[in-house]
């Protein structure tokens, strides 16, 4: 399982970005188990990269393939399985469903795909310290907490690939660590690869190869 | 209303064909031209083309043209009456009794004849009023009867003799070899042509045939297609009620379709969300549309409860259990009740796709 850049660049970028930056415009290819760190400032296309890997958009040149199979040429349904079985994201607006429960939120994608058992959904929330959230809205946590709540649901499902965009950006220092754990440890139980996106350096993050954007 | 018109359309079809059914399967019906004042001066006969016409539409199985006498016929009956008459004759096959004896050669005397029995009532009712004896059908076929032809400045007498009563035709019939024989020596037309055609069909109360007749305009017994003609207007009154039905279905599967519309548009983020998390749009239509197969069921299903209700009452109320009748709905109404179903879920499953489609 691998992914492949070919020569991308989003179509609102000018073709000189291809020369400051270490993805845009590159052919890279991301292999299983590899952790990957992409140092992004403000501006640089941090966002656009992640949606684009994950499929969510499709405004670049260039191509993005998986095992060789462009997902230019995806269609709808096969976006929906390659989600449901190989592909999760931490969005960095979190999208959550903001009238349903902590734990719905994080049971929905349990349910599309189970990886996990019900009780680890109590015990994660436990790990990250919003085990007593569970039961309240999505909407009524705070940024931090939702935050917290996306990071489990991504983990809820199988993936090869788990894509994250700026996934701590409300959560202080030890929180920060904790949740980095978690999720080498579930990447390490699926031997997936991690794409971190962020804007500075996550030092806890032990990165095989980075890149600045 | 679209259940209630089917069900009424198989009812007076069930009603109609029923009354129609013939020991032999065919009805034998007369048909001759309106003479109105246009046409009165123009001959009204049935031309070869005509009759052709008429053999070769399906609800036709036979055409034969009643030939009428080309010159004068006198009849008599040993001084009781006397009168003018006309002949005709047609093919034996169109003709409800045929006795062995209806046949004529050359040279025989005696010319056998079927008349309407409407004829001998008739008689039977103006004799007594002037002083003539009354005969039953037997005394009728003893008597003989002269038969005086002339024309061509010719005349001949012949002996005629009554060997049966038609039913079915209003006319005085002799074989056709005599017809044939005494117009050829006697007749002074030289156009020929029929002014009446006899029709053999299945049902002189098909629509089609009715139509067409009218379209051509033919003039045909009115009694004998009346029903034909009721069916005809109760047909079209629910022709037109089954497709303002049909029409309000189609408009009510628009509506619904607004509703869902409005429906996946409000709660568009979650879909979107669920999308975006790896639902396929496939399921998600699955399960959208799956919420409202319940409410289509109960729709149809209240339709067809009062289709059978109505059903019930009119077979009961109006119709008097008749038996030709069934107290429940058609097999066929219950199958577009399903179809119904099978429509709305099918349409709807569509639709909800092409939307989640359109959110991804």
């Amino acid at each position: 399982m691998y992914l492949q850049l070919q020569n991308l660049l989003p179509v609102y970028f000018e073709e000189s970005k291809k020369q400051t930056s270490e993805i845009w415009g590159k052919d890279l290819q991301f292999e299983k188990g590899e952790m990957i760190k992409i140092v992004a400032p403000s501006g640089s296309g941090k966002t656009s990269l992640t949606h684009f890997i994950y499929g969510t958009r499709s405004d670049y040149t260039g191509s993005i393939a998986y095992n060789d199979s462009n997902i230019k040429q995806f269609s709808f349904e096969n976006f929906a399985g390659w989600r449901k079985d190989h592909l999760s994201i931490v969005f960095q607006d979190l999208r959550l469903f903001s009238e349903q429960t902590v734990f719905e939120n994080i049971d929905i994608k349990r349910q599309l795909n189970a990886f996990h058992t019900v009780e680890k959904i109590k015990e994660m929330a436990e790990r990250l310290g919003i085990g007593k959230k569970l039961g309240a809205k999505a909407k009524t946590c705070s940024y931090g907490e939702q935050q917290r709540v996306a990071v489990i649901r991504a983990l809820m499902q199988p993936f090869d690939f788990l894509i994250l965009d700026e996934p701590f950006s409300h959560l202080d220092t030890i929180n920060r660590q904790i949740a980095m754990e978690l999720m080498m440890e579930e990447a390490k139980t699926r031997a997936a690869t991690i794409i971190l996106a962020d804007l500075q350096r996550v030092d806890f993050f032990p990165y095989t190869k980075i890149f600045y954007l | 209303m679209l259940l209630v018109s089917v069900q009424m359309f198989i009812n007076l079809d069930q009603l109609l064909n029923k009354v129609n059914e013939r020991k032999n399967g065919f009805d034998f019906i007369s048909i001759s031209k309106k003479i109105n004042d246009e046409n009165q001066t123009i001959k009204s006969v049935f031309d070869t083309q005509e009759i052709k016409e008429l053999q070769s539409k399906p609800f036709v199985d036979g055409v034969a043209p009643l030939i009428a006498n080309e010159f004068r016929v006198h009849i008599s009956a040993q001084g009781i009456f006397g009168t003018d008459l006309f002949l005709e004759t047609l093919e034996n096959e169109f003709i409800d009794t045929v006795p062995n004896s209806f046949q004529w050669t050359e040279g025989q005397m005696i010319v056998p004849l079927i008349i309407s029995s409407d004829f001998l009532e008739a008689y039977n009712v103006f004799a007594p009023g002037n002083n003539l004896p009354q005969m039953s059908a037997e005394t009728v076929t003893r008597l003989p009867i002269i038969i005086q032809c002339s024309g061509q400045g010719k005349q001949i007498s012949m002996q005629g003799r009554i060997v049966a009563f038609s039913d079915r035709i209003n006319s005085v019939l002799v074989p056709k070899s005599f017809l044939d024989w005494a117009n050829q020596n006697l007749g002074e037309v030289s156009e020929h042509g029929a002014t009446r055609l006899f029709i053999k069909t299945k049902d002189a109360n098909n629509p089609d045939f009715l139509s067409y007749l009218d379209k051509k305009n033919y003039l045909i017994n009115k009694d004998k297609t009346r029903l034909g003609r009721t069916k005809q207007t109760l047909q079209a009154v629910f022709s037109g009620l089954g497709v303002f039905g049909l029409l309000v279905v189609v408009m009510a599967l628009m509506l619904f379709s607004f509703y869902l519309q409005l429906l996946i548009a409000r709660s568009r983020d979650s879909l979107q969300l669920l999308l975006l998390l790896g639902y396929s749009p496939t399921w998600l239509s699955k399960n959208v549309s799956r919420q409202f197969i319940p409410v289509y069921i109960l729709i149809v299903l209240s339709a067809l409860a009062l289709t059978q209700v109505l059903q019930w009452a009119f077979h009961h109320t109006v119709m008097y259990d008749r038996p030709e009748l069934s107290s429940t709905v058609n097999w066929v109404v219950v199958l577009i009740a399903a179809g119904l179903i099978i429509l709305s879920i099918v349409t709807n499953y569509r639709l909800v796709r092409k939307l989640l489609y359109k959110l991804y």
